[in-house]
């Protein structure tokens, strides 16, 4: 009776032909619920969408007019200097740090501990602004090679320029949550490993490159990806030491123009695409390691030759 | 370099701590002997075993290992820890095989078969790959070469494991419940390349809850309970007619 009366409404003149119960298909009803999640979000969106285009205060015209002036250009450049020097940099000391902080003597990994919870603990706005204004604890400094006659005195004013403070200030800051990265990767492999390599009568650095290293990967790189990211946009922080980067080059415009929305929206916009930009190789990361956790193949076949 | 294939332990003593897990252990295994180490959980038989690699270290006591001291030499009246290097040498000639088969999960089976020859040895990679086939051929993985462990089941991925402590040619192996990790049907495989591997000759040194295989292939039973060898001797008169109460009580629960 029921399949008779689906049948007619649903095709008119023609019957279905009658399925048997097993190979009937299996429907849930659309509820209100999924309804109304798309009007509430069609209705936010469109909202959005309404105003940007119609509010003059945007000022789409001056946005696209700066968007790829040589200033704003030359920010940019200076954002992904930046980014990748405080990362290698960063990657660098972190390793170190976690080497350290692993470390089975006390006092070298108290040491690291010590360094990780300061830099950790403290903001890096603070600590920006504390690098470039070094030179108040400590006016002049004298480099040089211990035990001998090769010395030479630096002037600190001079040494820390706003742009080595920024290095300077987003490396060490950097190296610590690094180190933590790191920490974790080795963390991550099983006790038994080692065990297994020591048996074969391994030695510590033959364990290291060729059985520990290799699996501590899955979980640092994709990790740092996430880091690079952040690192990008930590990199806007710098502007108040008056480095010419993306943001400091927009602010330096409209401070002339007083045109500051429309200058921000450009800033942000150049964010947005290098962090969009990112996200892809990032993700193509993270689903290759993820992949490796569950069957290996994938990964190990490609570095195959590598492993031993 | 005798490699003899003997251990011979005396007044072996550990503690974690307050914690006493070896109390005075003796133990004497031949060339070419079997010998199975039985009893609860907790009892020390798997610190024992992972003693004779020196996995873990002793306190005091005895240990000689292919005809010398283990990880250590006598001087002065003391043992003095020797060399990482040293250390490392002297495990090379001891196959060990984990429970929870610790294979290079980085590796295909006949790259972890390959790794101690190649990595340790230095032996080229041509004649390693050979080996290692004839290897996997021999625990019943002839063609599984190119597989990870994670695509191997855990009696193959145990297999495999046999295999990798093999490659170094060891004159001695050491299981640690190599069984007590697989699912019940796949337990028989790696009891057959160990009963192959019994035949050939080999020193081994079992810690079991196999009691048919103890049975079946072991010289020598050592049933240890409390850090105590409490009863030692031929494993079928030990598991048919235990002396010691303790020992008849746990073989009651376990069989």
């Amino acid at each position: 009776m029921m399949s008779t009366a689906t049948t007619g409404s649903k095709t008119g003149t023609q019957p279905l032909p009658d399925l048997l119960p097993e190979n009937k298909k299996r429907i849930t009803p659309k509820r209100p619920r999924d309804y109304l999640c798309w009007a509430v979000a069609i209705a936010i969106v469109g909202g959005l969408v309404t105003t940007t285009v119609t509010n003059e205060n945007y000022q789409w015209p001056v946005v696209f007019s700066y968007f790829t002036t040589e200033a704003i250009l030359d920010g940019l450049v200076l954002t992904l200097v930046l980014t990748v020097a405080s990362m290698v940099l960063g990657t660098l000391l972190g390793l170190l740090l976690a080497v350290m902080r692993m470390s089975h003597q006390a006092p070298i990994s108290g040491l690291a501990r010590l360094y990780i919870t300061f830099f950790r603990g403290t903001p890096v706005l603070v600590q920006l602004i504390f690098w470039f204004n070094i030179a108040a604890l400590y006016p002049n400094i004298t480099i040089g090679i211990p035990f001998t006659d090769i010395s030479t005195p630096v002037d600190m004013n001079a040494l820390m320029t706003p742009l080595t403070a920024a290095i300077v200030g987003l490396t060490l800051n950097q190296a610590a949550y690094m180190a933590e990265i790191i920490r974790g990767g080795f963390a991550s492999v099983n006790r038994g490993q080692y065990e297994a390599a020591d048996s074969l009568g391994m030695s510590g650095f033959t364990r290291l490159r060729h059985v520990i290293i290799p699996q501590t990967m899955p979980a640092i790189i994709p990790a740092t990806g996430n880091q690079v990211i952040g690192m990008l946009k930590e990199t806007s922080l710098v502007s108040v030491l008056g480095v010419a980067e993306l943001l400091n080059s927009a602010q330096s415009i409209y401070a002339r123009t007083y045109q500051t929305i429309p200058l921000l929206i450009v800033a942000s916009l150049w964010y947005l695409i290098m962090t969009m930009a990112l996200s892809v190789p990032q993700s193509m990361i993270e689903r290759r390691f993820s992949r490796s956790t569950r069957r290996p193949a994938p990964v190990a076949v490609a570095t195959k030759e590598s492993l031993l | 370099m005798k490699a003899d294939g003997t251990i011979e332990a005396r007044q072996l003593y550990k503690s974690y701590g307050s914690h006493e897990v070896l109390r005075g252990i003796d133990l004497s295994v031949k060339a070419g002997e079997i010998s199975c180490i039985i009893g609860p959980s907790g009892s020390g038989k798997s610190t024992l075993l992972r003693c004779v690699n020196g996995l873990e270290t002793i306190d005091r006591g005895v240990l000689r290992v292919n005809g010398e001291d283990f990880g250590y030499v006598e001087k002065d009246n003391a043992y003095h820890a020797v060399s990482p290097q040293r250390l490392a040498e002297q495990r090379s000639h001891i196959g060990m095989v984990f429970q929870q088969f610790n294979l290079f999960p980085n590796m295909t089976a006949e790259d972890n078969v390959m790794s101690g020859p190649v990595l340790v040895k230095k032996t080229d990679r041509k004649t390693a790959r050979e080996q290692a086939q004839k290897l996997l051929a021999q625990v019943g993985l002839a063609g599984c070469g190119h597989k990870y462990p994670a695509q191997l089941s855990g009696g193959q991925q145990q297999r495999v494991a046999i295999a990798r402590a093999l490659a170094m040619q060891p004159s001695i192996m050491l299981f640690d419940e190599p069984t007590s990790a697989l699912d019940p049907e796949l337990v028989g495989e790696v009891l057959a390349v160990m009963r192959d591997l019994a035949h050939h000759g080999m020193t081994m040194l079992v810690v079991t809850h196999e009691m048919g295989f103890a049975r079946d292939v072991a010289d020598e039973v050592l049933f240890m309970d409390d850090g105590i060898a409490v009863e030692r001797g031929d494993a079928r008169e030990v598991l048919a007619n235990p002396r010691e109460k303790r020992t008849q009580e746990f073989l009651e629960r376990v069989l």
